[in-house]
Formats: C-alpha cells, sequence, structure tokens
C-alpha cells in the first residue's frame, strides 16, 4: 500500500517548462509527509501527480502496484470517491448546500447518503461545528468551511488524504486547529496524509518532511513517530 | 444530481425565472398563433367542404371547337379556313350516366356516401323585390349524411324538405335581400316565363357573405321540375371513408367516363397554396422564437458554468464522473424546458379562451369571434419543441463543463 513516483518529469505550455526533474518519492502506507519549499518549487504540482489528478510527462505513477496512467476514467473516479480525500486552500464548499450536504457529497454520489449521515454528524461534532450544520457555506468563518471541507475530505474514510496548503487562508488559531485535526486523524485511522505547505511550523507537524526547490528534492526528512 | 440542479436553480432565482419566462412565452406564441390559424383553417376548410364534399363529380361543359368540325366537314388531314368560326356550347354541365355513378358509388367500400345536386340559376321575387340566386336540390337525408350544412341552420332542418311539394331553405342574406319571413311564399322563376311559388321552410347561415346572399335549396326533384329535365344531376358530392384518399381516388374515378371528377383539394388548389403558406409563416415564427429562447439557455448555462468552475472541480475530485457533472446542468436546462413548457401552454390555452371571446363585429361562421383550434396536437408540438430547444441548448455548455479537468480549473484559480 504505498505511492511511488518513479522518475517523474512535469512540464507545462508549449515551452516545456520543467517544473518537475526528474523526481523519486515512494509515500508509504500511514505516513505523514509534508512537502514543504518556495512558491513555484512544484510543490502543488507533486501533489496533484501523487493524487491521480493530473498525469507526468515522463516517468510514472503507482499507487498500490497499478499504474494510474492505465487505469479507466471510471476507475480513477471510484478510486478517487473510495479511497482519496483532498482539501484545498479555497474550501470550495457548494455554496448551494448546506455544511451537512456539503459533507455528503461523496457518499450521495455512491448512494450511501442515508449510512453515512450519522458519520458526516459524527465529524461535524468532532470539529465542533454540529451547530452549523444547517448554515450555508456564506454564513460560515472562513475556519469553520475549511473544517466543513475537511469533514467533507474524511467522510468516505480514505486511506489517503491530500491537503494542498490547507491552513493557507487562515489565521493562526485556525490554522493550528485544522493542523491539529488532520494530526489526529493520522494517529487514530493511520491515514496517509500528504500536505503542502510553506510554513515551516506547520510542515514540521508532519512526520516525515520532503523540501523541494525548483522541482528537485534538496531534502527528505524522516522524524520518530509522532 | 437533480437535488443539486435543483439547489443551483434557486440560488440564481432571477436567471432561472427570466429563462422560464423565455420559454414559456415562446410556447404560449407558437399555441396562439397555431390556435388562430388552424381554426382559421379548420372553419375555412368547413365551408370548401360543405360545398365541395371530399370528392365532386360534375358534368363537363362542352364547347364547340373548330378542330372538332373540320375532320368531319373537309375529310382528315385537310385544311380548312374558316370565314366565321364556329363557336357556342352544346348543352349545360349536367352528368350523362347520373344512375352509372350512383350504382358504383352505393357498392363503393371507400364511400361512406353520397349526395345528388341539380343546380340552376333563378331569380326569388317577393312584391317588388327580385334576387338573383343558384337554386340547388338536394335529396335532404344524403346531403346530411355527405356534409356539415346541417349545422348551420339558423331556422329549420334541411330534413323539412323532405318529400318536396314546393319548399325551400334560404340563405340568410337571400331572407335579408327580399325582406321575406320564414313561412312565407315566394315565386321563382327560371327566366323562361313560368313562376312557381315556394314556401320558406328554413334559414341557412354559413358566415359567408357570398354563400347566404346566394344559396337556396330545394327538394331535388322539385328543381328538376322546374326546370323541366326531370332526372338530371348537374353534380354528385361524395364522402369518403379517409379524406386523404380524395387526391388518388378522382383520378381513379375521372377514368370511368368523360365526366369531370374533382378532389377537394384540387377544387380549392388556391385555399390549399395558403394552407401551405400559413404552415411556413407558423414554422418559421415558432423556429425564431425557440432559437431566441434557445439562446438564452445557452447563455446563461455557459455563464453559469464560468462561475462553477470551482464546484465543477471539486465535484470531480471528490469521485463525480465527467457524466455526473453533465447531467447536473442537462437537469437544469430539462427543467426549465418542461416546466417552461407547460406554463406556457397554459398561458397560450387562456390567451385564446380570451381572443375566441372578443366580439370582432362580424359574422364568422356560427359566431362574431375568432375561430379557435384547440387541437391536442398543437400543445404537444408546443411541449416537445419547447423541450428539444432546451436540451439542445443545455447540452453543448453541459458538455463543456464536463470535459473540464479538476486541474486545469485549480491552476487557473491560483
Amino acid at each position: 500500500m504505498t505511492i511511488v513516483a518513479r522518475h517523474v518529469i512535469k512540464e507545462f505550455g508549449s515551452s516545456h517548462t520543467r517544473v518537475l526533474h526528474d523526481l523519486d518519492v515512494t509515500i508509504a502506507d500511514g505516513e505523514f509527509v509534508s512537502i514543504s519549499g518556495r512558491s513555484g518549487a512544484g510543490k502543488s504540482t507533486l501533489l496533484y501527480l501523487l493524487s491521480t489528478l493530473d498525469h507526468p510527462n515522463h516517468g510514472e505513477i503507482i499507487i498500490d502496484g497499478e499504474t494510474v496512467r492505465a487505469l479507466s476514467v471510471r476507475a480513477l473516479h471510484a478510486f478517487r470517491c473510495r479511497h482519496v480525500g483532498f482539501i484545498f486552500q479555497f474550501h470550495y464548499l457548494l455554496p448551494e448546500l448546506t455544511a451537512l450536504e456539503n459533507v455528503l457529497l461523496a457518499p450521495r454520489n455512491v448512494g450511501l447518503l442515508e449510512e453515512k449521515r450519522p458519520q458526516a454528524m459524527a465529524l461535524l461534532e468532532q470539529f465542533d461545528i454540529v451547530g452549523e450544520k444547517d448554515k450555508f457555506p456564506a454564513q460560515m468563518s472562513g475556519g469553520q468551511q475549511q473544517r466543513v471541507a475537511i469533514a467533507r475530505a474524511l467522510i468516505m474514510n480514505p486511506r489517503y488524504i491530500f491537503a494542498d496548503e490547507p491552513t493557507g487562508n487562515l489565521d493562526t488559531v485556525n490554522g493550528m486547529k485544522v493542523m491539529q485535526i488532520l494530526q489526529e486523524v493520522h494517529r487514530r485511522d493511520r491515514t496517509t496524509i500528504i500536505l503542502v505547505t510553506h510554513e515551516p511550523d506547520y510542515a514540521a507537524m508532519a512526520s516525515r518532511e520532503i523540501d523541494l526547490c525548483d522541482g528537485r528534492l534538496v531534502s527528505d526528512v524522516r522524524r520518530g513517530v509522532s | 444530481m437533480f437535488f443539486l440542479a435543483m439547489r443551483q436553480m434557486v440560488s440564481r432565482k432571477k436567471q432561472t425565472v427570466l429563462i422560464f419566462l423565455g420559454i414559456s412565452f415562446s410556447a404560449m406564441i407558437y399555441v396562439v398563433i397555431a390556435g388562430i390559424q388552424l381554426g382559421m383553417r379548420q372553419y375555412l376548410a368547413e365551408q370548401l367542404l360543405n360545398n365541395t364534399a371530399h370528392i365532386r363529380i360534375s358534368g363537363r361543359e362542352a364547347f364547340i371547337v373548330p378542330e372538332e368540325i373540320e375532320p368531319r366537314v373537309a375529310g382528315a388531314g385537310e385544311l380548312m379556313h374558316w370565314i366565321v368560326p364556329p363557336s357556342g356550347r352544346r348543352d349545360i354541365a349536367k352528368l350523362e350516366n347520373p344512375q352509372g355513378w350512383f350504382d358504383r358509388l352505393r357498392h363503393d367500400p371507400v364511400v361512406v356516401d353520397f349526395a345528388p345536386r341539380f343546380s340552376v340559376d333563378a331569380i326569388l321575387a317577393r312584391g317588388q323585390s327580385k334576387w338573383a340566386v343558384g337554386f340547388v336540390g338536394i335529396e335532404p337525408e344524403r346531403q346530411v349524411r355527405v356534409t356539415s350544412l346541417e349545422d348551420y341552420m339558423r331556422e329549420g332542418s334541411l330534413l323539412d324538405l323532405r318529400g318536396g311539394g314546393k319548399k325551400m331553405i334560404v340563405g340568410s342574406g337571400v331572407l335579408k335581400q327580399l325582406g321575406a319571413r320564414l313561412g312565407e311564399f315566394v315565386s321563382v322563376t327560371l327566366g323562361d316565363g313560368d313562376t312557381y311559388p315556394f314556401k320558406i321552410v328554413g334559414v341557412l347561415h354559413l358566415g359567408s357573405k357570398e354563400l347566404d346572399e346566394r344559396l337556396v335549396l330545394g327538394y331535388l326533384t322539385d328543381v328538376q321540375q322546374i326546370n323541366k329535365t326531370p332526372g338530371r344531376i348537374s353534380e354528385i358530392s361524395v364522402a369518403l371513408v379517409d379524406i386523404n384518399q380524395s387526391k388518388r381516388l378522382a383520378a381513379q374515378w375521372a377514368l370511368y367516363g368523360s365526366d369531370k371528377v374533382e378532389s377537394w383539394e384540387e377544387a380549392n388548389a388556391a385555399f390549399m397554396q395558403i394552407i401551405i403558406i400559413q404552415d411556413v409563416v407558423r414554422l418559421v415564427i415558432t423556429i425564431s422564437i425557440l432559437l431566441v429562447a434557445a439562446f438564452g439557455i445557452y447563455n446563461v448555462l455557459s455563464i453559469m458554468i464560468n462561475q462553477k468552475q470551482k464546484e465543477i472541480a471539486i465535484l470531480r475530485s471528490i469521485g463525480y464522473a465527467p457524466a455526473r457533472i453533465m447531467e447536473l446542468f442537462l437537469w437544469q436546462g430539462l427543467t426549465m424546458g418542461i416546466s417552461g413548457a407547460i406554463f406556457g401552454m397554459l398561458l397560450g390555452l387562456g390567451v385564446n379562451l380570451l381572443v375566441g371571446h372578443i366580439d370582432l363585429g362580424f359574422d364568422i361562421g356560427k359566431g362574431r369571434s375568432l375561430l379557435i383550434s384547440y387541437a391536442p396536437s398543437i400543445y404537444s408540438t408546443a411541449l416537445l419543441m419547447s423541450v428539444m430547444a432546451a436540451v439542445v441548448a443545455s447540452f453543448f455548455p453541459a458538455r463543456h463543463a464536463s470535459k473540464m479537468t479538476p486541474l486545469d480549473i485549480i491552476r487557473a484559480n491560483l
């Protein structure tokens, strides 16, 4: 149960600007990995490659022994639905839906709406936003919205969580709350978490720190189990 | 996806209502235009069919032409020069062998019934007032089965003519011109000096000035008798089981003899052209209205999809497949299309009911207001076209949305 990036090269645009240079990364099951680096270092690009949203120009991404590129569109969507949770910087909640309905989007897609409802309530309770369950995103604070987004990412009990600067838009108090939630999820469910952040404090909360600079691996530090 | 589609529509009330109204109005306009046009046509067609039936068999007018006489006088192939070329008419139009036609029509399974007629020109006189009319002898029992003349009787019934005995039914205009009343006697002359008194037993009102001022009906043998031509028939009206067969049958029957056989389409070629032009006009109007409505849907959905890129990205990353994103937007187009069409149809029905009650101040058929068709086909067409426009207009933006990959959108928004 690993995610392997092998000789991954990613280029953008007609000028073939190289964002990632021949990168090799292996992420084991149950790791809490932070990817850091300055903006433009390619950290988000790496995240999207590892999370099946994007494909490399050269090299391959192998998840659980299967090459991502060889999977069908249907299989890819099924995989994302069942095993992957995404958290973005701009929480991207659907503005027409209440907090609870946003959390239940993925279960609705696979016909598990009612089965997952108690779990959704439990998550909202755990994140201290159960009182907001019937509010629309526009009626909530940024921190609350991000916690709804995390609940949405967790509802299918994913094996992997990909988070792209989840704290980027939050103040320190809310940012810390989000990081603590991620840490707790990692500790309790052994969920593999891959987090992109440019804040050293948050990067240090992970069990493994990958540092990128100009599309190349600068350092890869494992810490003892936190 | 239907759930989310509804939510998105509710959250954009203004746009949704605008599109909804656009579709409603196009459906409404179609229903109104089609209702009035088809109602008018139905009325006109009824008027025509009253007088011509599905197929009309009439005597051929025989004119004297020099080319016919030349070979008999001078022998075949000879060139003749006339000082005064012969001209004239051999006889008034009549059927050569009416009895033969009766026998044939009586046993033909495609014929519902037929009604013989004999028409002459006559002058009616009452005191000082004289009025020229067309005097048509009919067999009332048969006429009732072949045409809907009976529906236009203002006083009395066609069947009052039964048995003969110098009774007649006059058009409402004839009655007015003569200053006569129901039950009075009017003298009829055919121009040969003899006059016959006829009793007015009924009044016919077709709603067409020319007909109402010229048409007088009598019993067939009465008219034959005053013309001193017993047994003569000038035309036979035939009602068919299938009206659409009339053209084919008319062509076939024309081969039986020298008589003229006309289907109602041929007899009213100009009218048929008007119908075709009307159809084209209605189609063009409808299509242009639908195009406008469809563009409305297309625009709003396109703009919305641009605004909703982030949400599309989220749905895709959560595992919603492209087909489901497409569903999301198709549902919105379809919902607005169907609900708008139904509302528009109700509006159109309301407008039609209103227009159908406006007193125009002159006679049209039995009433004084526009005749409006409420044929179900108008409404099913309106529904079908609106829904089609909505589906087509939402299909392209929906497909565009389904082709967006989550990453393109995320990158564009970073």
